[in-house]
């Protein structure tokens, strides 16, 4: 589409009627001149009439032309496309700059951010001030701006722990693209990591600067695990790695509290699993970290250990499959007699209460069940047999006798196990309430294997207020456990709801607490996707993002505004106005000469 | 002669001058004398010869030629027989038929040329004059749309005077009808003679190109001399232009610029067309425009003329 940088002049365009003009006023009343040889000018008109009438036409119609052309490039004329060399229209341009963690890899001396970011100034150094501007980075957060806003920012952008799902971060660019009415394209800056380019909603045109280079070889460390926690003593750490070793394995660090206390080699696509002796009672944060690559990112991870001595039991002995598991976890030291929790009914301090075999016995428990605070309580038994749903403290088995447990509150908290959907196994407090009695006349549960695991995270787990460490990567959403009211992170303590949401933000232990006591940890380590540095094939990008044109990162500058880029087209109206004018000289001339 | 004055350096004969400068130097005789002088001054004798009373040269005698020209003086010193040549005393006829329409009396520019009708005067009191002293008997037809006057061939000098007198009382008609006129030329014309024929050939050309074939079967030499006004072959004007023709009434509207080169083409046409249409049929063709000296004119009409005697 033609447009004009100046407008106003086209009212020009109204002196293209002055040779019409002319020629209709000069055809009136024209003098009239005795001339014997009239015959002869009969005799050529007849002859030349058809020629000389064209040749007048023309020329009216070339001087038309001339003078037209002359007003239009007054005007400015520009045209959609090209290379923007003369400019462009107003464009909704996204700028989708890829500052994840994998942008943080060197390539040829210096981070691939820096060779980005330099493009995205660029880009917006182009925009005009009638452009709608975006930059959207790994936070995924739309900033809109004027281009010296967003330069700003950009400047000031440094490489994130996020990792940037290209796809959606497309999809979201498309949606904001779509509610502008100005023509619109996407430039997206990337290393354009295989494992991030994934299918996107939206046709608006996508430019991606790439850059050329190979990624560099990369090792990262994907996981690692602390198991379950408490540590009763001893624990093992799981540790895997991933990326290119070149064929060696690699030294890994495993620093508890800062001191270096393990050093093991590991290789790629492998598990390791770490036997690490008990450090003292209390909360650890464990650092397990490789050697320095070209990505340093992804060279460390972290994690939480919780150091416990084992609980001091009471149980009733006449309770046959209790008092069997419970002299199991004795004997082997998970845990010890004592009178710190109770197992069978409530007591003053952490229990783990079940249905009272006499059931005329139930009101009395729930009354003190409610005394206590205890936000559950046992209601009527349910009708029908039914069978545990996974979880991942409990096998699927059999329960064919069991009390339904009702909150008492407003809200259904606690819940650690279920069975057929309704609350089974809920905890409140330090007080853990079971819907069956573990007996096989109530539940097949103390006859399988996974008895023991049961009642040895029942108590030294649950009942003790002890959440699992949670794992998480940054700018992820993460569910925190009930009961936990704020979270100390790294960058300093956050209130949350009870069972709500956490935004994990940077990379770090965050404690979970719960009234000032350490309920649990989320360990927040890079996502191990961002240290596949491989680039998509073109192909790949092509069959996802039909139409994404490929460049480098200088290159999509330029390829950037394309939408609205304005071809200036003043050159080529005045090359026309130059070879009108030659004409007109040429027929003007032949015209003279014959004349003269 | 005629004495020319002038600061300006010019050319001293009068037959080189401008014809509309000559023309105001005096009378139809006065300049028309003055012409012929001058143009004799620059004329080498006629290279006819015959057997007159000026001795012109000898030749070698033939079988056939009459003894009575041999010279015997030199077949007694020379003992070779020649015969004697002389100057011919010519005993040509020649009626020149002046068109004197409307069309003729115009010209392009009149504060500086003559028109065509006094260019011609001029040229025909010239040539008869030319004529006359070479005592070749010269008549006068003059016509329009019908013939005006007729002055039979007279070969004495006073004759002049009597052509003069007609070309001074030639007035602009109306139209042109040169077929009666050439046809009449016949009736003049008893022997073989010449037809000078002055005129812009604004006329029905194949009308007229049957009469003069007509004279030409009758075994007259022809001569036409087509005069034209500069502005007749090159059209300029205004911007637009409504030509009217002066005889017929009819009209023409049209921008010059955007016709002349058409237009004279046509004229170019026009010409070529007569002179390819009289050499076919032996006649002699001569344009001359009225901004030509009337030497070469005169020049141009006296070759002619002398080259069919």
């Amino acid at each position: 589409m033609i447009a004009f940088a100046a407008p106003w002049v086209l009212g020009g365009l109204v002196l293209a009627t002055v040779p019409i003009v002319l020629h209709l006023v000069a055809r009136r009343e024209p003098p009239v001149v005795e001339f014997p040889a009239v015959r002869y000018l009969e005799e050529t008109s007849r002859r030349h009439q058809r020629r000389v009438h064209l040749q007048h036409w023309v020329l009216l119609l070339v001087r038309t032309l001339l003078i037209i052309l002359l007003v239009l490039a007054a005007a400015g004329p520009t045209r959609q496309g090209g290379m923007g060399l003369g400019g462009h229209s107003p464009t909704a341009l996204v700028i989708v700059l890829d500052n994840s963690l994998s942008s943080g890899a060197v390539r040829g001396g210096e981070a691939t951010l820096v060779r980005l970011r330099a493009a995205a100034v660029a880009t917006l150094a182009r925009a005009t001030p009638a452009d709608r501007l975006w930059l959207v980075v790994a936070d995924g957060v739309p900033r809109s701006g004027s281009a010296e806003a967003l330069g700003a920012v950009v400047d000031s952008l440094q490489v994130s722990e996020w990792r940037l799902d290209l796809g959606a971060a497309l999809t979201a660019s498309q949606a904001l693209l779509a509610a502008t009415s100005l023509p619109g394209e996407v430039v997206m800056l990337t290393d354009l990591q295989a494992t991030a380019v994934t299918p996107a909603a939206g046709d608006f045109p996508i430019v991606i600067g790439v850059p050329e280079s190979e990624a560099p070889p990369n090792l990262g460390v994907a996981s690692v695990d602390a198991g379950a926690q408490p540590w009763l003593g001893a624990g093992r750490l799981s540790v895997a790695v991933h990326g290119d070793t070149g064929g060696d394995p690699r030294p890994l660090r495993v620093a508890v509290a800062g001191r270096e206390v393990r050093q093991v080699l590991v290789d790629a696509g492998a598990r390791t699993a770490i036997p690490m002796a008990a450090p003292v009672v209390g909360w650890h944060q464990l650092e397990v970290r490789l050697d320095p690559d070209e990505l340093r990112g992804d060279d460390g991870a972290v994690t939480a250990i919780r150091q416990a001595a084992p609980a001091s039991v009471a149980w009733d002995p006449t309770d046959r499959y209790v008092n069997a598991a419970m002299e199991v976890l004795v004997a082997n030291g998970r845990i010890a007699r004592g009178r710190e929790l109770i197992i069978g009914r409530l007591g003053p301090g952490p229990s783990i209460v079940l249905p009272p075999a006499d059931p005329a016995a139930l009101g009395a428990l729930n009354r003190t069940l409610a005394a206590r605070g205890v936000g559950w309580a046992f209601a009527e038994p349910a009708p029908a047999a039914g069978r545990t749903d996974s979880s991942t403290i409990l096998p699927a088995v059999v329960v064919s006798r069991r009390h339904r447990l009702s909150p008492l509150g407003s809200g259904v908290t606690g819940v650690i196990a279920t069975v057929d959907g309704e609350p089974w196994l809920v905890r409140s407090g330090n007080v853990l309430l079971i819907g069956s009695r573990l007996d096989p006349d109530w539940t097949d549960l103390p006859l399988t294997a996974g008895y023991m695991p049961f009642m040895d995270a029942l108590v030294n787990r649950h009942v003790r207020g002890e959440a699992s460490t949670l794992q998480a990567a940054p700018g992820d959403l993460v569910t925190v456990p009930d009961g936990v009211t704020r979270v100390l992170g790294p960058l300093g303590e956050q209130r949350v709801e009870s069972g709500g949401r956490y935004l994990a933000t940077v990379t770090g232990l965050h404690w979970l607490l719960d009234r000032g006591d350490t309920v649990g940890v989320l360990a927040v380590n890079p996502d191990s996707r961002e240290s596949w540095l491989a680039a998509a094939t073109p192909e790949a990008v092509r069959a996802l993002w039909p139409g994404a044109r490929l460049a480098s990162p200088e290159g999509a500058v330029a390829l950037a505004f394309s939408q609205g880029a304005r071809a200036d087209l003043r050159g080529p109206v005045l090359w026309l106005v130059l070879v009108l004018a030659g004409l007109e000289l040429l027929l003007g001339a032949s015209r003279r000469r014959r004349t003269a | 002669m005629v004495a020319v004055h002038s600061p300006i350096r010019r050319p001293s004969r009068p037959d080189l001058l401008d014809p509309m400068e000559l023309s105001r130097l005096g009378g139809l005789e006065v300049v028309t004398d003055g012409i012929v002088e001058g143009f004799l001054a620059g004329l080498h004798r006629s290279p006819r010869r015959g057997f007159s009373v000026e001795f012109a040269e000898h030749r070698m005698y033939q079988p056939g030629d009459e003894l009575r020209y041999v010279d015997w003086k030199l077949l007694g010193r020379t003992d070779r027989m020649y015969v004697k040549q002389f100057e011919e005393e010519t005993n040509l006829r020649a009626m020149v038929v002046l068109d004197t329409s409307r069309s003729m009396a115009w010209s392009g520019d009149p504060g500086t040329r003559l028109s065509k009708l006094d260019y011609a005067r001029r040229l025909v009191a010239a040539m008869a004059l030319v004529l006359l002293r070479q005592r070749d008997a010269t008549g006068l037809i003059t016509f329009d749309d019908t013939i005006r006057s007729v002055t039979p061939p007279r070969a004495r000098m006073s004759h002049w005077q009597d052509l003069l007198r007609v070309l001074g009382r030639v007035e602009a008609g109306q139209g042109t009808a040169a077929e009666p006129a050439l046809r009449h030329v016949v009736g003049q014309l008893r022997r073989r003679g010449m037809v000078i024929f002055v005129s812009d050939l604004l006329l029905d050309r194949d009308l007229a190109i049957t009469a003069l074939r007509f004279l030409r079967h009758r075994g007259h030499q022809v001569l036409v001399l087509h005069l034209m006004d500069p502005a007749e072959v090159d059209l300029r004007g205004p911007a637009e232009v409504r030509y009217t023709d002066p005889e017929s009434g009819s009209a023409v509207t049209l921008r010059p610029e955007d016709w002349s080169a058409a237009y004279h083409q046509t004229v170019e046409d026009t010409v070529a067309w007569w002179r390819t249409g009289c050499r076919r049929h032996g006649i002699a063709y001569e344009r001359i425009t009225t901004d030509q000296p009337f030497g070469p004119a005169l020049r141009q009409a006296l070759v002619r003329s002398t080259r069919l005697a």
